[in-house]
């Protein structure tokens, strides 16, 4: 097609009709707004801006799901005692499709437009997008990504997931029960997530003294066919197979290429979302041992003393009975003991005001997550102390079926291999001060 | 030297389903003068055929594939009749079209079937060995059905007289015209062809893929860079751009990393633009 006859047949008023019928249609397409319920005058509305479509929504529209469950539980009790009065709880929803300019447009509306007072975020790549806004306005965020955290992300909390720091506890409990495991191949999807997850296994394997047969192998996130990635991983006959923090939509086709590509060794991953569908599209030997750091909720470990998340195995059934038990992921459960945790603050404070239940957060130092009660800490790692940093389970697939092994401290593995973490952080440009 | 052979194996599969959906999208542009966006959707709709046939209503996997073969030209009619004919003088115009009706599809593939990624389950999980290197029968279905559907499309472009129509639109539709060709019907025939080889592409697919509402992005992307390696309006470019592509892009994946092998790509396509502008097999002046 000729530049010439292009010219001839779009008329300038064409093409700013077209352009901006275009532009209007992309702009609410991508707006992707959902208000989850209605508010009155006793209502304090919370803000869930997470990618609720696209690649990384197994990350957010579950824990929006979970959200749901938790508000109806919440509001249909009279909802949470702040200063004496009763307020319902509202999730306003923003999808930001994981994209940084998306996740700024929707925090902007939700502060501006919406007035909610604690903004949930997955962060990651997202977080750029936000932390000028989130400063300027002193709101209250929180992120399932401490790596997100910074010394001048002063109102960014990870209060739940301390994402990657938890997988040094299943590379912990694979090298003590499987110590004849001696090599190891990762992946991982070349972002935010996959990279500092990356570094902490590498310290994780070298603590464990696991070698690595190969440098970690990065990926394109755009990627849809793995069997040349598998090819690579598989060639040098590790005895280990790290997914590192891959998504579901990769974690299911790098297994199902491991299996067909005849590998019989160990994998672990950090997730394993929907992992009978991995069964399904494998066997359920292949996947019999495969280590991961997410329990499904109805795991009767989780009603030992110690674990603060309320009734764990009856929010499982509500999730299952409400979306299907296949649909519950590695976040299904943690924006709700995020909103726990909110929850608590504000009652104490006896305000919903961000700067007042962050104080009341952090408190004493101390905080109740969802695996026991946890330090506030990450000055090293991170530059700021906004972690919550306690136990975290080790998972296996035993049966078909995801089981807690373990409870693991990953405080104590930081207090013996501290220098490992920091090492491989700094090698791969992931510690706070080398963060663009 | 299994490696090599296993990477080998892994290209064949990938320029396999890169060319069907490539070959037809340069028709497409050559008969109809548009640049289809919604082609990597087309693929996604083929897949989700599939995953709703197959893996949800439990039809036998052929059907499922045939039926999202049949399905998604069908959307090809509906695409020409709706939008690109109406557009036919206004090539910027149907570029604006493809884009909304990639949001639709999008939409509607999330309505249908949520945001989640679909999960097909395999239909065979047997294998063999080929000098050291594993295909599954899933794969080599793939590789064999590219290699059918393209020497079927190279008989009827070559030998059939809606082939020779075809080819005549692409080279000069208004010649072509003047000949007594009908555009209308031509232009529904490449339509449907094209739509249904990137949906029979993603259908046969679906059990080695993620498919979610989204995978078509990735789709297209490919299918342009193949494109423009292979030159505009050239089938014969297209076929061979897309297993040139795939073989760096697989090889450098397994040798390098995923990340290089894309940089690798992207300048495979700036240097044959730079040496030879046209693509490999690009004529210098194309309706």
């Amino acid at each position: 097609m000729s530049r010439k006859s292009l010219d001839r047949k779009i008329s300038r008023r064409k093409f700013l009709g077209t352009s901006a019928a275009s532009g209007a249609a992309l702009a609410a397409m991508s707006t992707g707004l959902s208000r989850v319920s209605f508010a009155d005058s006793h209502t304090i509305k919370i803000g869930f801006l997470a990618p609720l479509t696209g690649p990384v929504a197994a990350w957010g529209k579950p824990g929006l799901d979970g959200c749901l469950i938790w508000a109806d539980w919440v509001n249909s009790k009279g909802g949470v005692d702040i200063g004496g009065q009763s307020y319902n709880i509202e999730f306003i929803g923003y999808d930001n499709e994981y994209d940084a300019a998306k996740a700024r447009t929707g925090a902007t509306k939700l502060i501006k437009e919406d007035g909610v007072k604690f903004v949930m975020m997955l962060g990651g790549d997202t977080w750029p997008g936000v932390q000028e806004i989130a400063a300027r306005e002193g709101m209250l965020f929180s992120t399932l990504l401490p790596s997100d955290l910074t010394p001048d992300s002063t109102t960014l909390l990870a209060p739940c997931e301390v994402h990657p720091i938890y997988n040094v506890t299943g590379v912990e409990w694979l090298a003590e029960n499987k110590p004849d495991l001696k090599t190891a191949a990762m992946c991982a999807q070349d972002d935010a997530l996959g990279k500092p997850s990356v570094a902490t296994y590498l310290a994780a394997f070298e603590a464990a003294g696991i070698e690595m047969v190969d440098a970690p192998l990065f990926f394109d996130p755009a990627t849809t066919d793995f069997a040349p990635v598998m090819t690579r991983l598989l060639a040098a006959n590790p005895d280990i197979l790290c997914l590192d923090t891959c998504y579901a939509d990769y974690v299911h086709p790098l297994c199902e290429q491991a299996f067909q590509q005849g590998y019989q060794g160990q994998i672990i991953s950090c997730t394993a979302d929907f992992y009978q569908n991995i069964i399904e599209k494998t066997s359920e030997e292949f996947m019999e041992g495969f280590i991961f750091q997410f329990p499904d909720f109805d795991d009767p470990a989780l009603n030992s003393e110690g674990v603060n998340f309320v009734n764990p195995n009856e929010f499982y059934a509500e999730y299952a009975k409400r979306y299907g038990a296949s649909a519950w992921s590695a976040v299904s459960w943690e924006y709700a003991s995020i909103m726990d945790l909110w929850a608590d603050a504000a009652s104490s404070a006896g305000s919903a005001e961000p700067a007042a239940v962050l104080e009341a957060m952090k408190a004493d130092g101390t905080g109740k997550h969802a695996f026991g009660t946890a330090d506030w800490w990450g000055t090293e790692l991170f530059g700021i102390d906004n972690a919550l940093v306690g136990n975290w389970p080790v998972v296996v697939i035993e049966g078909g079926k995801a089981t807690i092994k373990e409870f693991r401290s990953i405080p104590a593995w930081w207090d013996q291999h501290k220098d490992l973490m920091i090492k491989h952080m700094t090698d791969l440009g992931q510690m706070w001060n080398q963060r663009g | 030297m299994d490696l090599l052979w296993q990477t080998a194996v892994n290209a064949t599969y990938a320029a396999s389903y890169m060319a069907l959906i490539a070959v037809w999208l340069v028709m497409i542009f050559g008969v109809m003068g548009v640049i289809n966006f919604a082609h990597g959707e087309l693929y996604m709709v083929g897949a989700y055929c599939v995953v709703f046939l197959y893996a949800q209503e439990n039809f036998p996997f052929l059907l499922a594939v045939a039926a999202g073969l049949i399905f998604v030209g069908l959307v090809g009619l509906v695409m020409e009749r709706t939008l690109f004919r109406p557009l036919r003088d206004n090539p910027l115009g149907g570029l604006i079209a493809s884009i909304g009706f990639l949001l639709i599809l999008q939409t509607l593939a999330v309505f249908g079937f949520g945001r989640r990624m679909g999960h097909v389950p395999p239909w065979t999980q047997d294998k063999f060995e080929v000098f050291g290197a594993i295909l599954t029968y899933q794969r080599l279905f793939v590789i064999a059905a590219a290699i059918v559907l393209l020497a079927a499309l190279w008989a009827f472009l070559k030998r059939s007289k809606f082939g020779r129509a075809l080819r005549a639109c692409a080279q000069d539709a208004e010649a072509a015209s003047l000949q007594g060709i009908s555009m209308n019907q031509t232009a529904r025939i490449a339509m449907f062809i094209g739509a249904a080889l990137a949906g029979v592409a993603g259908a046969l697919t679906a059990p080695l893929v993620s498919p979610t509402p989204y995978i078509g992005h990735s789709i297209i992307v490919t299918a342009f860079i193949i494109i423009i390696v292979g030159g505009v309006g050239s089938l014969e470019g297209a076929v061979i751009a897309a297993v040139l592509y795939a073989f760096v892009h697989t090889f450098v994946t397994t040798f390098f990393d995923g990340v290089v092998a894309n940089i690798v790509g992207l300048a495979l396509m700036l240097a044959v633009l730079v040496v030879r502008p046209t693509g490999l097999f690009g004529a210098k002046e194309r309706a």
